[in-house]
């Protein structure tokens, strides 16, 4: 396993540190030993075989599965003191949208509910309007979720993610439904506006050209029971465009990805 | 056809009509005319048979009636509206406060759905007389028969309604700390609304129908009784005449949900 992801390094303070934690499923392990440091603002992409717990670790992280054992932390606290603070946002690979709510209306959903669990719900420097602008939605403010195509709406649901300024933004396969071209424009926008916020990002997803195009780092988890296989990072410089794609470095992490999803 | 020749058939002057209207037009007199052609066969067929106006009146007959006995038949429709309207609203009210106790205790559920389904199970023709027994000849027994009519449609269409939520969007809650009741009243009742609509046209229609049962049990006024009396006293086209006011009551009751659902359930 790359060491580089683990250790860790002199003056990079960490967003979530996961130390030798578990989740069991009854009798089934869904991932096992899991020990890992994410740098505060790193971009690190998560892959691995269908099943082998990707979605789970975030799930984990996003306190909405315990650990079995051993220890999760974001930014020094517990999970549930960190969901509590809104350290946090998820954002699904459905967009999850309230249909009935406006664009706006479901950006601002996180602003209104809480309180009564005694949260002080944070208030991000971006009003939802200016990150519907942020996310290119200017002017589709009142347009109900069914009234905007898909790659919109998973756009929509990222502005909501943003609204109360996370530290860190869980992405469970978010483009996955969408097709390849929408895909592509997203991945550019979302770089922009992790450039933008300075949040950090876990990002899980099936594509290996996503996962090396967008990533610092990638994190190859293995099945049965999960857990991780190799830390990969990506050597290649920020801002990244279209035409790195089709560079042979673009290609040869590409293929290396290939072959270690291969042996898993 | 291929693609090139599409603008064409579009573009095409039609003296004045464009081809959306003429469709429209279209969508309309179809129906209509096939209503209209089947009265016509009606009134002439009674005529050139001489059936005889007890047996089944000409709808001439009983256009009559509605000019002539206009007075009889609207005191007997209020009574026969309120009745409905009432029912609707308590059978109605009562399956959403039923359901929303079943969503959130599983207990309750399991005590009192087996009832539900029992009650259902009770043909409203032979509940009709025991609660007109209970409650004697006013309207309360009708508003009761109204009301258990619209009552397990809509229990179970809301209970669907209020448990239509995606497993997501539940964890999306959770990530936000949202309460029970934050949940409930953001999330499950809007969610629920497209289901409670579509047992409510159901209701629409059929709570005209209990408290029609109802008056037929035991009444002196309402239209379920005018059916009664002009059926025993062969007044044929009163009768007809009644019959059509109280199908016209269940289709303004359903169109006014249909347009309270658009009016609300935009999404």
């Amino acid at each position: 396993m790359d060491g580089s992801a683990t250790k860790k390094l002199e003056g990079r303070s960490i967003a979530a540190s996961l130390s030798h934690a578990s989740v069991k499923f009854g009798n089934f392990t869904a991932l096992e030993d899991i020990s890992l440091d994410i740098g505060a603002g790193e971009f690190w992409t998560i892959l691995g075989p269908s099943g082998c717990g990707k979605s789970t670790m975030l799930r984990l992280v996003s306190d909405l599965v315990p650990p079995a054992t051993g220890k999760v932390e974001i930014l020094g606290k517990t999970t549930e003191a960190a969901r509590l603070a809104r350290e946090f946002a998820f954002v699904f690979q459905d967009a999850t949208l309230l249909p009935w709510r406006s664009a706006l209306k479901n950006v601002e959903l996180p602003l209104e509910v809480g309180r009564k669990r005694g949260i002080d719900v944070p208030r991000g420097d971006r009003t939802p309007k200016e990150l519907l602008e942020l996310v290119g939605l200017s002017g589709r403010e009142d347009a109900l979720p069914h009234e905007l195509s898909g790659g919109m709406r998973q756009r929509v649901a990222i502005a909501r993610a943003l609204v109360c300024q996370p530290k860190l933004l869980l992405m469970d396969e978010p483009f996955g439904a969408l097709d390849e071209m929408t895909r592509d424009r997203l991945n550019l926008q979302l770089l922009d506006i992790w450039k933008e916020t300075g949040t950090t990002i876990l990002f899980v997803t099936h594509s290996i050209p996503e996962a090396v195009f967008l990533g610092q780092r990638v994190l190859m988890l293995q099945a049965l029971p999960g857990r991780v296989k190799e830390v990969v990072n990506i050597g290649l410089a920020y801002p990244r465009e279209t035409p790195l794609r089709e560079t042979p470095e673009f290609n040869s992490y590409c293929g290396r990805l290939r072959r270690l999803l291969e042996e898993c | 056809m291929s693609v090139s020749e599409a603008p064409l058939a579009v573009t095409q002057p039609e003296k004045g009509i464009s081809a959306d209207a003429r469709s429209r037009i279209f969508n309309i007199a179809i129906p209509l005319g096939t209503a209209i052609s089947l009265l016509l066969i009606w009134q002439f067929g009674v005529r050139i048979f001489e059936v005889p106006n007890y047996i089944a009146p000409a709808p001439s007959d009983i256009i009559a009636v509605f000019r002539e006995d206009f007075p009889l038949l609207a005191r007997n429709f209020w009574p026969t509206l309120i009745e409905s309207l009432s029912g609707f609203f308590v059978g109605n009210l009562a399956a959403i406060l039923i359901a929303i106790a079943f969503v959130h205790s599983r207990t309750v559920e399991r005590a009192f759905f087996p009832i539900a389904v029992f009650i259902n199970t009770i043909p409203i023709l032979a509940i009709a007389p025991i609660l007109v027994l209970l409650f004697g000849p006013g309207m309360t027994a009708k508003v009761l028969i109204a009301a258990l009519i619209c009552f397990f449609p809509t229990l179970v269409n809301m209970v669907r309604g209020l448990q239509a939520v995606s497993p997501q969007t539940l964890e999306l809650a959770r990530i936000l700390s949202a309460s029970k009741s934050e949940v409930f009243w953001k999330i499950r009742l809007p969610s629920s609304l497209p289901f409670l609509f579509s047992a409510l046209k159901i209701a629409a229609t059929t709570c005209v129908i209990g408290a029609i049962v109802g008056e037929w049990i035991g009444a002196d006024v309402g239209l379920g009784a005018l059916i009664i009396d002009s059926t025993f006293n062969f007044r044929s086209p009163l009768l007809y005449a009644t019959v059509f006011v109280s199908s016209g009551l269940s289709v303004f009751l359903f169109v006014s949900v249909t347009v309270a659902e658009k009016l609300i359930v935009r999404w």
